[in-house]
């Protein structure tokens, strides 16, 4: 799976998946730390639709780690103050990069994990929708 | 008479920070940064726009450190944002991916999509509910319980719907002028001091940072004859947006390739602006430009005025002080302004002194000669 939608679902799925295939990893393979998880500014590119032109509309505050594994550096990188998050991402995107064997048996977690987050989010506009306006012309 | 160079003070300041202690805490209660988070949603909205950083958590520690006080919570955000190193710039968002969670429109009843009111205080009876003074834990429990029971009841959907932009449905129809993309890099205010005539990225980069007060008033003062600009809304939306960032080492990185990080909830609104305009055949017609509003969080009535501003300011040869970018621009940052205003308590304790030397010498030569 490759690393967009893949980080969609661990971050926005139960953190415990997260926590898991990185442990399973660190059981395994030599894991060196290159940067304990820090805390860092992402400046917020968008584009606005009066002219479509660029600007830049501030900043979030995210949490940055950075592992090495099998000579292959990983990054993990998460909106908001979450060092263990980030550093489950950082080992489990290194896992990826260096094409380890357990990457593939997580396939299976990741989609149910997705379909998870669909099913709520689904859940959550359906809630929504009870809000949506339904018009009645009125004859005058 | 001479000027009297001074120091000291020191104990009375250490005193003063304790005293300021004491104040927060001499009710004998504290509350705790989950519950701000938790139940002053629109305070920590304004706070982290108005610091132009998204972070929920340390916006209500802000607002717990400054009791509540607005000017004084964006100002330790702001502070605290100088402290960190900028990692990374996001990809370009685009507004069509958000999960909208309200979206509105004042222009046309049927808009694609439909009109999603979500939480919204429009529809409210502006009066004081005393039963909160009584609420408790259980009480939340209970309305919760029977609010998810009762969502549940609703018809499921298959996928999630990401609505149109009404502004797209009417380019369709060559209602509107369609743009085309325009790639150029955006300037930064933050790297760069802002000069005059400021760019456009420059321009929305201010205003989406602006007190929410300041906006609002000179959004108003525009609608109010100040300016030459009365639009109508076209859409309202609030919604949650992806945030994606290349990776950093990798060259040539595909669109999968990218880091998803999380999101920031937001709110953007396109006001329809009626403009008379010179045709091909030299004739004035009407036509409609759009402006445009965005910030942090959900908080309408500040985007809504942002767009009434990006309008006025796109068309500078008004003569109104609402279309003028340099009063517009550089008085509506909360930090500048309160700032400065604040700064007027501080010692001037030379620069007064020497203003009434200027009026006592100027008395003594009236007074001489009248003698």
């Amino acid at each position: 799976m490759k690393r967009r939608r893949r980080t969609e679902i661990l971050i926005q799925g139960d953190s415990h998946v997260a926590k898991e295939f990185a442990a399973s990893i660190l059981e395994q393979y030599p894991c060196n730390e290159i940067i304990s998880p820090r805390y860092g500014l992402t400046m917020l590119k968008i584009r606005e639709s009066a002219k479509n032109s660029l600007f830049y509309l501030g900043e979030v505050l995210v949490t940055e780690a950075k592992v090495e594994i099998n000579q292959q550096i990983g990054i993990g990188i998460v909106a908001g103050m979450k060092d263990e998050l980030a550093k489950h991402l950082a080992i489990i995107d290194a896992a990826y990069k260096a094409k380890l064997p357990i990457t593939n048996e997580w396939e299976i977690r990741l989609l149910e994990e997705e379909q998870s987050i669909l099913k709520k989010k689904v859940k959550k506009q359906a809630a929504l929708m009870e809000t949506k306006v339904n018009f009645e012309t009125m004859d005058i | 008479m001479g000027y009297v160079a001074v120091k000291g003070g020191t104990k009375a300041i250490e005193a003063s920070i304790k005293r300021l202690k004491y104040e927060r805490l001499k009710g004998q209660d504290s509350i705790h940064v989950e519950t701000i988070l938790a139940t002053m949603r629109g305070m920590v909205d304004q706070v982290m726009s108005e610091a132009s950083l998204y972070d929920p958590y340390l916006a209500a520690l802000a607002i717990k450190q400054a009791e509540g006080s607005m000017e004084e919570a964006v100002f330790l955000l702001r502070a605290h944002r100088s402290t960190l190193p900028r990692l990374y710039y996001s990809q370009t968002m685009e507004t069509e991916n958000m999960f909208v969670e309200r979206r509105i429109s004042a222009s046309f009843k049927d808009i694609p999509g439909g009109q999603l009111l979500g939480a919204t205080y429009d529809y409210t009876h502006r009066l004081l509910d005393f039963q909160l003074i009584e609420e408790t834990k259980s009480d939340i429990e209970q309305w919760l319980s029977e609010y998810e029971q009762e969502v549940n009841c609703s018809n499921p959907q298959e996928e999630v719907i990401y609505f149109p932009k009404v502004v797209d449905y009417l380019r369709e129809e060559g209602l509107f002028e369609t743009n085309p993309l325009e790639n150029t890099p955006p300037d930064d205010i933050t790297k760069k001091s802002l000069q005059f005539p400021a760019s456009r990225s420059e321009r929305l980069q201010v205003l989406t940072r602006g007190q929410t007060g300041a906006v609002t008033s000179l959004g108003y003062a525009s609608l109010r004859g100040y300016g030459q600009v009365h639009p109508t809304v076209g859409e309202v939306r609030v919604g949650n947006l992806p945030i994606y960032v290349s990776p950093p080492t990798e060259e040539e990185s595909e669109y999968e390739d990218d880091y998803y990080i999380g999101e920031v909830k937001l709110t953007e609104v396109e006001s329809f602006v009626p403009v008379m305009k010179q045709n091909n055949r030299n004739k004035k017609e009407l036509e409609f430009e759009i402006g445009y509003g965005i910030c942090f969080g959900q908080n309408e009535t500040k985007a809504i005025a942002m767009s009434i501003l990006d309008q006025c300011l796109d068309h500078p040869e008004a003569p109104y002080p609402t279309h003028d970018e340099e009063f517009v621009l550089l008085h509506i940052d909360s930090v500048e302004s309160t700032g400065f205003i604040s700064h007027l308590k501080l010692p001037h304790y030379v620069t007064f002194q020497s203003k009434l030397d200027s009026v006592r010498g100027v008395k003594q030569e009236v007074e001489k000669d009248e003698n």
